[in-house]
């Protein structure tokens, strides 16, 4: 029999025929990896799953015409958010402002597109429906109030566009919004319902836009529109993209100390463990030593024992600590997580170390072991 | 000779239950940690979502929107309507006075600038306004707290500066003013008569909205250059406050509408319409409203975060347990001799079970007192590093930690135990496992 052979012999025997002692200690590293997998996925992915949720306090980006004009056209600011990347913008809406009458009272009435409203201002309650055609509008809240309109009313409102007389048109009112903002005192109705009453197509007065992203990266993706359209002027929105980089910032240190934590606790209970179970194996050491082992062949059993313990831990783990990750991210925010690769191998790096650790130090005290004490049984 | 024993054993074996202390100490601190922060995370994250601002805006009931809607100029009768400044500390009367963080009272005015024709908007508001409250506390209260993203380029302004102004980035650009510039300014009071004040420019400020088209001075200063002494148009307030259901939800649109029982839970809870309700009860003729996109949102974050750290908590708490219980295996596998030689010595499995028991419990009930401890330390740590201020220890922690010392003592021994009681004392005795 060769010296591997018989290496490999002593190692997978030892194991197998202490069964009860190596599920204990196999059961140890698979805890251990799936903790350190498991958090390291979610802290990972948390800014991501959370910056998403940070956009329902709506735009944080907003483009107005370059040099103070008012009317900004729709076709640059298609350019522009076509400089932005694709997975990050939440939603882009157009605004366009107008006056119109309602028993000779001036309204400000909005052109918008609904569908994108929806994506880059969620927080707006709609008693109602949303409007579907070009001719259904949405009243605010203090509007429906003052006139008593309610979803399902129709409303004639008076337009004067630039050029031609006076045009009265009856819109039926979708639905009453209500923001607790500015919007509660707005008619809204679909853009291309104002084009063809005024005309002027493809303008609008601002582009609020939602990007997932932190304050720098909104500011750099700003400089990049400014640069290539010269007719835009991109506006941060300093309020909504300073306080989430502060608040999300808070919370993913949080999530770094917890998870900190738990994987320094994990790991040396995992550690601990293993070291009690190759503990007991003093008297066995005695034997071989007795046979004439030399330390090098007892220390490389243990350190073959200890990889194969972190393999076989390993491999289960990850299985586990994918469920971990994807048990916390579909509950919490209903979103696949997120894998970062890198995580697989460093996940065995750990178990290595640790299992590796934990048998070395008994190990170490093997060595010193007297044959004939230990065998003699005190 | 029970006591004999598991006292014996406690002093004898003292290195492997010295062990069993540690580790339960370790997971108990762990479980410590994360229940207090999982506790309080809640009120820490709200507290810094106030960043983002006033989550309830105070107007005049009647002329609310009326200046917004149709462009109406003042003194055309119908926004003519303001809220006494002096009402203002009964903000902090209310039945949820303790949630209300900061509040500011604003006044606008149209002023023109150096003698130039265009308008320009002059902003009046609290800075720092040290408050006494009827209930005997005292607040400082003002924009600074609440506009905490603004960039000022200089100093904030104080309250009682009367000859200070602050210039919006945009006006100051577009008019090329610089800090420590001279401005005349006139404006028109409510009777009609031209007012003119003689201000320094002490600070220019970013805000990245419309405030920065035009000029921040201190409230008592508008007043005075309007002539409208102790009035106010608005006022803005940051509440803390619980995330929105269907019972406020109904309510905001109508509280009257509520059943008794359900308008009392309504009323007793920090929700941001009854808030909203509590200062239109504390002011005349006031009229609050929710700023949706500041209070849904706030709710969706605090109710996501508390998720994740429920989630979090519970599986690295499923997680420590298990391994905890797994170390507790290892160790009573390890005492087979002993419980081969006591059974061989006619002790019974039920007394057997008791003493081992019993010594593990003594020595994983300490390691958990010492835990509880190392885990307060370690919540505060958190508390401190990630949001500057302790987290406050809950009571109801140290029960669970209790069960959990419990549980993972007798769930990690049990299996352990059958297994060497089914064992026979021969061989074990003899060395064969």
């Amino acid at each position: 029999m060769t010296r591997q052979a018989m290496f490999r012999r002593i190692v997978l025997s030892s194991l197998i025929r202490r069964r009860s002692r190596m599920l204990v200690a196999l059961l140890a590293v698979l805890i251990g990896t799936t903790v350190f997998l498991g958090m390291g996925a979610v802290y990972y992915d948390i800014p991501r799953q959370m910056g998403r949720e940070f956009r329902s306090y709506g735009a944080n980006l907003v483009l107005v015409a370059a040099g103070g004009g008012s009317v900004l056209k729709l076709e640059e600011a298609r350019r522009a958010i076509a400089l932005l990347p694709v997975d990050k913008v939440v939603g882009a809406t157009p605004f366009r402002y107008e006056t119109m009458y309602y028993n000779k009272q001036g309204l400000t009435v909005v052109g918008t597109d609904f569908s994108a409203v929806r994506k880059t201002s969620p927080y707006w309650r709609v008693q109602g429906e949303w409007p579907q055609k070009d001719d259904e509008i949405l009243i605010g809240a203090d509007i429906a109030e003052h006139t008593r309109l309610y979803a399902g009313s129709f409303i004639a409102l008076e337009v004067s566009p630039p050029k031609g007389r006076k045009i009265k048109k009856e819109m039926k009112i979708s639905g009453v919004v209500h923001s607790g903002g500015a919007e509660d005192g707005f008619v809204l109705m679909p853009l291309a319902g104002m084009e063809t009453l005024l005309g002027a197509g493809g303008t609008a007065a601002v582009v609020e836009i939602s990007i997932a992203a932190a304050s720098e990266e909104i500011a750099a993706f700003s400089a990049a529109i400014q640069a290539k359209t010269p007719g835009l002027t991109p506006r941060l929105v300093k309020r909504i993209a300073d306080s989430e980089t502060t608040v999300l910032s808070r919370l993913q240190a949080l999530i770094f100390m917890v998870t900190g934590i738990v994987l320094f606790l994990t790991l040396i209970c995992v550690g601990t463990t293993m070291l009690t179970v190759v503990m007991e194996r003093r008297g066995e050491i005695g034997l071989k030593k007795a046979l004439g082992a030399d330390n090098k062949a007892i220390i490389f059993e243990f350190i073959g024992e200890g990889v194969v313990l972190a393999l076989a831990g390993w491999l289960p783990g990850l299985v586990s600590g994918y469920f971990f990750a994807q048990m916390v991210s579909v509950s919490v925010f209903s979103r696949e997580v997120d894998l970062p690769f890198f995580l697989v191998p460093l996940t065995l790096c750990a178990s290595l170390a640790v299992t590796i650790t934990a048998s070395l130090l008994p190990a170490a005290a093997a060595v010193d072991v007297e044959p004939a004490l230990v065998l003699g049984g005190e | 000779m029970f006591l004999r024993m598991v006292l014996g054993a406690l002093t004898r074996q003292k290195k492997k239950l010295l062990m069993m202390a540690c580790a339960m100490a370790l997971g108990i601190s762990l479980a410590t940690a994360m229940l207090n922060v999982m506790l309080d995370v809640g009120d820490k994250i709200n507290q810094e979502l106030k960043t983002y601002g006033a989550n309830i805006i105070v107007t005049p009931r009647g002329a609310s929107f009326l200046a917004d809607l149709y462009g109406v100029e003042d003194g055309a009768g119908v926004s003519d309507k303001y809220l006494s400044e002096a009402e203002l500390p009964n903000l902090k009367t209310i039945f949820w006075a303790f949630n209300i963080v900061d509040f500011t009272p604003y006044l606008d005015a149209s002023v023109s600038v150096n003698g130039h024709e265009e308008k320009v908007p002059l902003l009046g508001a609290w800075f720092a306004k040290h408050l006494d409250i009827p209930t005997g506390e005292a607040v400082d209260t003002g924009i600074i707290n609440m506009k905490s993203w603004w960039d000022i380029r200089g100093s904030w302004l104080k309250d009682d500066d009367e000859s200070g102004v602050m210039a919006g980035s945009i006006f100051a650009g577009k008019q090329g003013i610089k800090t420590g510039d001279k401005l005349t300014i006139f404006a028109r009071d409510n009777s009609g008569k031209v007012q003119t004040a003689f201000l320094t420019v002490r600070s220019v400020f970013h805000s990245g909205d419309k405030e920065d088209e035009g000029l921040l001075a201190p409230l008592a200063l508008v007043q005075g250059l309007t002539g409208l002494e102790g009035k106010v148009r608005r006022v803005e307030v940051s509440a803390l406050t619980t995330p929105e259901n269907d019972l406020s939800r109904r309510a905001s649109q109508n509280p009257r509408s509520l059943s008794r029982q359900d308008w009392e839970i309504w009323y007793c809870t920090a929700y941001v319409s009854a808030i909203a309700y509590q200062i239109e009860e504390a002011l005349t003729d006031a009229r609050a409203k929710a700023i949706l996109q500041v209070a849904e949102s706030e709710g969706k974050i605090l109710q996501k975060t508390r998720l994740l750290m429920l989630l979090l908590t519970f599986l690295s708490l499923a997680c420590s347990a298990l391994a905890i219980s797994n170390l507790v295996t290892a160790n009573v596998l390890e005492r087979s001799v002993e419980i081969g030689l006591l059974k061989a010595l006619g002790a019974t499995n039920a007394s057997i079970s008791f003493a081992l028991l019993t010594e593990m419990l003594i020595a994983t009930g300490i390691g958990g007192v010492v835990g509880y401890g190392t885990g307060l330390g370690l919540a505060s740590i958190i508390g401190h590093s990630v949001f500057g201020s302790a987290v406050s220890a809950k009571a109801l922690v140290i029960p669970i930690a209790a069960l959990l010392v419990l549980l993972v003592t007798i769930g990690g021994s049990l299996p352990a135990l059958r297994m060497l009681l089914r064992l026979r004392p021969a061989e074990v005795l003899h060395g064969r496992q």
